[in-house]
C-alpha cells in the first residue's frame, strides 16, 4: 500500500517538472532569431506571404498568449507541427522514440549486467590484479567519449572484420519484407541484434565504467558493517554474505548513481544515433536544429525531459523497493 | 568437563594490525579461561584490545589486522595454535581449526556472539524475523518452518511484546533496546556453550540495561550458558560477573573473582578505575579520575605500561612490563601484573618514586594531587 | 613519516584542508603525480596557442611548426603516421601524426585544439562553481521559499539531459564557441547547486554556526567565513572531475557541429571531419579521441585523488 501511495506521490511531483521543462524550452525557442515561418518559406518570400502563413501557425500572436496556448495544448498532448516534416510533432516523435528506447535499454542491460559482477569482484578482491584491472578499465570508460568509441568499433568491425553493421538500427517488429536479406521474423531479429551490439557498447560503457565504480566502493563499505561482521559470526558463508547480506545493501548507492547516468545517457544517445546514423531522438532533434524546426525542437526536447524524469521515477521506486526505510520515512 | 578443564582457554594472544605510522599490538599476549556456566568480565578503558579480543576469539579480525601468536582451546579442541615454519617464520599450526570448520561448527553454534551496537548490527533491508531464522536454519539445522516457530518463541522470550507480529518488521522499526533483545536473541536461539558479549549494554540507556543485565542472568540460569561479558563499566562487572579480567592497552593487569577484584584490590589501576566509579557509599567530592588519558597502541609506554598514569610508580617501573602473576594471598587464584608485590622480585621498596614533571598531562595532574 | 601520523590523527583534520598541506599529501600518490604532469603538459600547449592564435596571427605556428588552419602547400593530404602507408603515401617524420584531408599537419591541429578543451574546462566551470555555489549556499542557508523556487529551477535544468539543454540553448543563439561554452556553463550550475546545498544544510546545524548566529554576525558573513570555506573539499574534487565531463560535452558538442566552426580546430570537430575517411585514414580518427581521452582522463584521476586526500571518508 505505502509503495502505492509513494508512487502516487512522486508522479505528482514530476507534473510541475514537465511544465518547467515546456516553460523553459519554450523561451529559449522564442529567443531565436527570425520568425520560424521566414524560415521556412525562404528569403525569396514576399511580405504578404510570410504574414499570412504567420497567422496561420499563430506566430503574429504576442508571446504570453502563445506560451499559455503552447502549455495547454502540450497538456492535451498537442505539441504543435512540424514545419519540416509536415506533421504532428508528436506523430513524428512517436516513431522515433522505440528506436532510441530500445537503444538505451540495450544499452543499459549492458552496462548493468557487466558493471555489478566487475565491481563486486573488485571489491571482494581489492587490492589484487582483478582489481587494478578493472580500475583501470573503469577509469578509461568514464574518461572515452562514447562517440569516439563507436567510430572505433566501426573502422574495426564494420570496415576491417565487416562483421557488424555500421549503418542504422532494425527494428525488431519491423515487417520482414522491410529488412534486406530477411525470410522470417527470426532473420529480423538476428539482424536486430547485430545493429545492436556496436551503438550498446558505445553508448553503455560509460555507464558502465560509473556503475562498476560505485559498485565497488558501494560493495566495500557494505562489508565492513557491523551487520556483515554479525552475519560471520553467525556462521553464514561467504558465498552467501556476498549474494544476499551485502549485495541489497549495496545495491542502493548504484541504483542513485544509475538515476544519475540517465542524462548523460540520454545525451550519449545524441551522438550515438549520430554515429550509427540510427533514426532515433537523437538525430530527431539534431535535424529540427539544422532545420530550425521550432516546434520540433521544443516536442523533442520535453520528450528528452520526460524520458529523465520517468527514468528518474523508477529509480526511485526501484531504491523504495529495496530500501524499507525510505515509504515511512517519505510518509510523515 | 570437569571443573579443571576450562570451556575456553585463551593463552598469550597476540593480534596486531599493520598500518601506515607502524604495527599496532591491539591485544598483546593475554591469557585467560571461561569455566562452564561462568560469567567473565572483561574490563578495560576503549582501546583496551577488549573488542579486538572478542573479534580474536571468533576470528572476525579484519584485515589489516591479524592474529599473530597464541593458542586458543575450546571444549578440549584446538581452535588456534601457532607453531615455527621451516623459515623461523610464525604460523597456524596443523592443529588449528581450518577456516571452513570453524565457521560451520564453531560461529553462532557452539560460541555466539552479541555486538556492541545495536542500531548497526541488524540488517536495514531485511526483517528483523528473517535475520534470526536464518542464523537457526544454519546452527541448529532446523526447517525453515520449525527454524520460524524457534524465532517466535526466542524473541518472545526476550521479552519482546507480540513477537508473532514483530518478525515481519524491519529494523528501523524497533527501539534501541528492542534491537538489543534481538541481538540476544539470535546469540540464545543458537544454543551455543559460549556467548561472547561485546558492551551490549553500551548504547543503551541505564533503565533498558538494567532490564537486560536482569533478563540475561535470568536465561543464564535457564540454560547454564557460559557468557564473556566485555564492558567498561564495573557496576555491570559487580551485577553480573563471576570473574574478571581487567586489560590495560592489550594486556592483562589484573585477573581475580569479583569479591576479590573488589575488595582485595591488587594493581593500582583497577583501584583507580574503582575510585573513578561513582558507588553509593561515596560522595561525588571523592570520586578520582585516573589521570590522563590512555596512549596509543601503537606507541606503547617502555616498562609497566599503566605507569605514567600510576600513583605508585617507580623508576624500576620504566625498565619492566610485568606478566600478570598470582599474587594471592587467600589461596584463591588472583593475578596482577604490578612489580610492587613480592611475587615480583625486582626490589621495588627501594626504587625511587617517579616524578610527573615529565607528564604531559599538566591539568589532569593537579586534580589527582589533591586527591592523594 | 611525522605528516602521514598527523594525517592518521583525528584531531588534526582541520589542518587537512590547508593547500599546501592538501599538495604535499596529493604528491606521494604517483597517479595523482602523473595527471599533473600531463594537465601541466596540456595546459602549456594549449597557453602556447592561445597566445599565437590571439596575438600573433599564427606567427610562431607557422615559423617553427605549421600553420594550423591553411594549407600546407607541398603537403599531401591523408598522410598516414611514421611507419604506415596508404594510397596516399608514406609517413614522413615531417608529420609524425599525418596529414589531414588539406594536408595540414595533424599534430600541430591537436596541439591547437588543446586550447578549446582547457578554455572550456577553466571557464565553463568557473562559471558553473560560481554561479552554482551561490545559488546553492544562498537556498541552503535560507531555505523557505528561496530555497523552494531557486531548487525548482534547478532541478528543472537538471532535468534536461546536458547535451540536450545545450542544444537547444545553442539553437536559439548560435553555434559558435562562445555559446557552447555559456550553455556548459549553465549546465554546470545544477550539480554545484545542489552539491552546496545538502552541504550547507548539514553545516548550518553545526554548533559554531549557530553561535556566529548568535553573536549577530551578518548572514552574508556567516555564508562567507565559515558555510563556503567548510564545503571546499567537496568542492575542489567535484570542480576537477566536471573539468573532465565539461570538455567531453564539448568535445560531442563540436562532433555535432555544434562549437568552434572550421577552420579553427577542436578535437570534437576533427573527429567529425575523420568519420568521413575512416576507410582509408583510420588513425585520422584515432588521434583526437586519444586526445580527449588521455586529458579528461588526467581530470578524472586527479579529482579522485584529491578526493581521497581532502575527504579521508570516502577513501577506497
Amino acid at each position: 500500500m505505502s509503495h502505492l501511495r509513494y508512487t502516487i506521490k512522486r508522479l505528482l511531483q514530476a507534473i510541475p517538472v514537465l511544465i518547467g521543462i515546456s516553460s523553459i524550452t519554450f523561451f529559449l525557442i522564442n529567443a531565436m532569431p527570425g520568425s520560424p515561418v521566414e524560415v521556412m518559406l525562404g528569403p525569396t518570400a514576399s511580405e504578404e506571404l510570410i504574414a499570412a502563413a504567420e497567422e496561420r501557425y499563430g506566430f503574429d500572436q504576442p508571446i504570453h498568449v502563445r506560451y499559455v496556448k503552447y502549455i495547454l495544448a502540450a497538456m492535451g498532448g498537442d505539441l504543435g507541427r512540424s514545419i519540416h516534416y509536415g506533421v504532428p510533432v508528436t506523430t513524428k516523435i512517436m516513431e522515433r522514440l522505440p528506436v532510441t528506447l530500445l537503444l538505451l535499454a540495450s544499452s543499459f542491460a549492458f552496462a548493468i549486467s557487466v558493471a555489478i559482477p566487475l565491481g563486486i569482484v573488485s571489491a571482494r578482491r581489492r587490492n589484487q590484479p582483478v582489481d587494478h584491472g578493472s580500475r583501470v578499465v573503469s577509469l578509461i570508460g568514464v574518461s572515452t567519449p562514447n562517440f569516439w568509441i563507436g567510430l572505433l568499433l566501426i573502422i574495426v568491425f564494420g570496415y576491417h572484420l565487416q562483421v557488424l553493421p555500421s549503418n542504422g538500427l532494425v527494428m525488431p517488429l519491423t515487417p520482414i519484407s522491410e529488412v534486406e536479406g530477411a525470410t522470417s521474423r527470426l532473420d529480423v531479429l538476428v539482424q536486430t541484434a547485430k545493429s545492436l551490439i556496436m551503438p550498446t557498447i558505445a553508448l553503455g560503457t560509460l555507464q558502465m565504467a560509473a556503475v562498476s565504480r560505485i559498485e565497488r566502493s558501494s560493495m566495500l563499505e557494505v562489508l565492513g558493517r557491523d551487520y556483515i561482521k554479525l552475519a560471520r559470526a553467525f556462521g553464514v558463508k561467504e558465498s552467501v554474505i556476498t549474494r544476499k547480506h551485502a549485495f541489497r545493501n549495496a545495491q542502493l548507492p548504484v541504483v542513485t548513481i544509475i538515476g544519475l547516468q540517465l542524462t548523460s545517457a540520454l545525451g550519449g544517445a545524441v551522438l550515438t544515433e549520430t554515429v550509427f546514423n540510427i533514426n532515433g531522438m537523437g538525430r530527431l532533434i539534431i535535424q529540427a536544429v539544422r532545420t530550425q524546426d521550432y516546434a520540433l525542437i521544443m516536442g523533442t526536447t520535453l520528450f528528452f525531459g520526460v524520458m529523465f524524469v520517468i527514468g528518474t521515477l523508477v529509480t526511485d521506486l526501484t531504491y523504495a523497493y529495496l530500501d524499507p526505510r525510505v515509504t515511512y520515512e517519505g510518509e510523515d | 568437563m570437569t571443573a579443571s578443564t576450562p570451556l575456553l582457554s585463551v593463552d598469550n594472544l597476540q593480534t596486531q594490525f599493520e598500518t601506515a605510522e607502524g604495527t599496532v599490538r591491539a591485544v598483546d599476549g593475554i591469557s585467560f579461561d571461561v569455566h562452564e556456566g561462568e560469567t567473565v568480565g572483561l574490563v578495560g578503558e576503549s582501546g583496551a584490545g577488549k573488542s579486538v579480543a572478542i573479534s580474536s576469539i571468533l576470528r572476525l579480525v579484519e584485515s589489516p589486522g591479524e592474529i599473530v601468536g597464541g593458542e586458543i582451546r575450546f571444549q578440549g579442541e584446538t581452535l588456534l595454535s601457532f607453531e615455527e615454519g621451516p623459515d623461523g617464520e610464525r604460523r597456524r599450526s596443523p592443529e588449528t581449526l581450518s577456516n571452513e570448520e570453524f565457521r560451520r561448527r564453531i560461529r553462532g553454534r557452539e560460541i555466539a556472539t552479541i555486538f556492541q551496537d545495536p542500531m548497526e548490527s541488524l540488517n536495514p533491508v531485511f526483517t528483523v524475523g528473517s535475520q534470526l531464522q536464518e542464523f537457526i536454519e544454519i546452527n541448529r539445522e532446523l526447517p525453515p518452518k520449525d527454524a520460524r516457530d524457534v524465532a517466535i518463541e526466542t524473541l518472545r522470550e526476550v521479552d519482546i511484546p507480540k513477537p508473532e507480529d514483530r518478525f515481519d518488521d524491519y529494523p528501523h522499526e524497533f527501539s534501541g533496546g528492542m534491537r538489543q533483545r534481538v541481538l540476544i536473541a539470535m546469540a540464545i536461539a543458537c544454543q551455543p556453550s559460549l556467548i561472547l558479549a561485546d558492551e551490549p549494554t553500551t548504547a543503551l540507556d541505564v533503565t533498558v540495561e538494567g532490564q537486560i543485565l536482569n533478563m540475561v542472568s535470568n536465561l543464564q540460569d535457564e540454560y547454564g550458558t557460559s557468557f564473556v561479558w566485555v564492558t567498561h563499566d564495573l557496576a555491570v562487572v559487580a551485577d553480573i560477573c563471576d570473574r574478571v579480567n581487567v586489560m590495560y592497552l592489550g594486556q592483562m593487569a589484573e585477573q581475580a573473582n569479583v569479591h576479590d577484584l573488589f575488595d582485595d584490590t591488587k594493581h593500582p589501576y583497577t583501584e583507580a578505575l574503582l575510585n573513578s566509579v561513582p558507588r553509593p557509599d561515596k560522595t561525588v567530592e571523592s570520586l578520582t579520575p585516573i589521570e590522563g588519558v590512555m596512549p596509543e597502541a601503537i606507541d606503547p609506554p617502555a616498562g609497566c605500561r599503566f605507569h605514567p598514569r600510576c600513583p605508585d610508580a617507580r623508576e624500576v617501573c620504566r625498565e619492566i612490563n610485568p606478566d600478570a602473576r598470582n599474587v594471592s594471598d587467600t589461596g584463591r587464584p588472583h593475578n596482577a601484573a604490578c612489580v610492587k608485590h613480592d611475587a615480583f622480585d625486582v626490589d621495588y621498596e627501594h626504587s625511587a618514586p617517579i616524578k610527573s614533571e615529565d607528564d604531559e598531562f599538566g591539568e589532569d595532574l593537579q586534580v589527582t594531587e589533591g586527591s592523594r | 613519516m611525522a605528516a602521514e601520523t598527523e594525517a592518521a590523527d583525528g584531531e588534526e583534520y582541520e589542518s587537512r584542508v590547508g593547500a599546501s598541506y592538501t599538495l604535499s599529501r596529493l604528491l606521494q600518490d604517483t597517479s595523482a603525480r602523473i595527471s599533473l604532469f600531463l594537465i601541466a603538459i596540456i595546459s602549456a600547449g594549449a597557453l602556447f596557442a592561445f597566445v599565437d592564435a590571439e596575438f600573433l596571427d599564427y606567427r610562431l605556428a607557422e615559423t617553427y611548426l605549421y600553420h594550423p588552419l591553411r594549407n600546407n602547400v607541398g603537403a599531401r593530404p591523408l598522410l598516414p603516421p611514421v611507419g604506415l602507408s596508404n594510397q596516399f603515401g608514406e609517413g614522413v617524420m615531417a608529420h609524425p601524426l599525418g596529414t589531414d584531408t588539406r594536408g595540414r599537419d595533424i599534430a600541430v591541429r591537436l596541439l591547437y585544439g588543446s586550447r578549446i578543451a582547457i578554455q572550456i574546462a577553466l571557464v565553463s566551470t568557473t562559471i558553473g562553481v560560481v554561479v552554482g555555489t551561490t545559488v546553492g549556499a544562498v537556498s541552503g542557508y535560507y531555505g523557505g521559499w528561496v530555497d523552494d523556487v531557486l531548487m525548482r529551477f534547478v532541478e528543472i535544468l537538471y532535468s534536461i539531459p546536458f547535451l540536450v539543454l545545450v542544444i537547444a540553448f545553442m539553437a536559439a543563439f548560435g553555434r559558435e564557441l562562445i555559446y557552447a561554452m555559456i550553455g556548459v556553463s549553465i549546465i554546470s550550475i545544477p550539480i554545484f547547486a545542489r552539491l552546496i546545498r545538502s552541504e550547507v544544510l548539514s553545516i548550518r546545524e553545526e554548533t559554531y554556526v549557530e553561535a556566529a548566529q548568535a553573536a549577530g554576525v551578518k548572514d552574508r558573513n556567516i555564508l562567507l567565513r565559515h558555510v563556503i570555506p567548510n564545503s571546499f573539499a567537496p568542492v575542489v574534487v567535484q570542480t576537477t572531475l566536471q573539468m573532465g565531463t565539461n570538455i567531453l560535452i564539448v568535445a560531442g558538442l563540436s562532433f555535432l557541429g555544434f562549437g568552434a566552426q572550421p577552420p579553427t580546430p577542436s578535437w570534437g570537430q576533427m573527429l567529425s571531419i575523420a568519420r568521413n575517411y575512416m576507410l582509408p585514414a583510420p588513425w585520422f580518427s584515432v588521434w583526437p579521441g586519444l586526445a580527449i581521452l588521455v586529458t579528461v582522463m588526467a581530470f578524472n584521476i586527479l579529482g579522485d585523488g584529491l578526493r581521497d586526500t581532502l575527504d579521508p571518508r570516502l577513501e577506497n
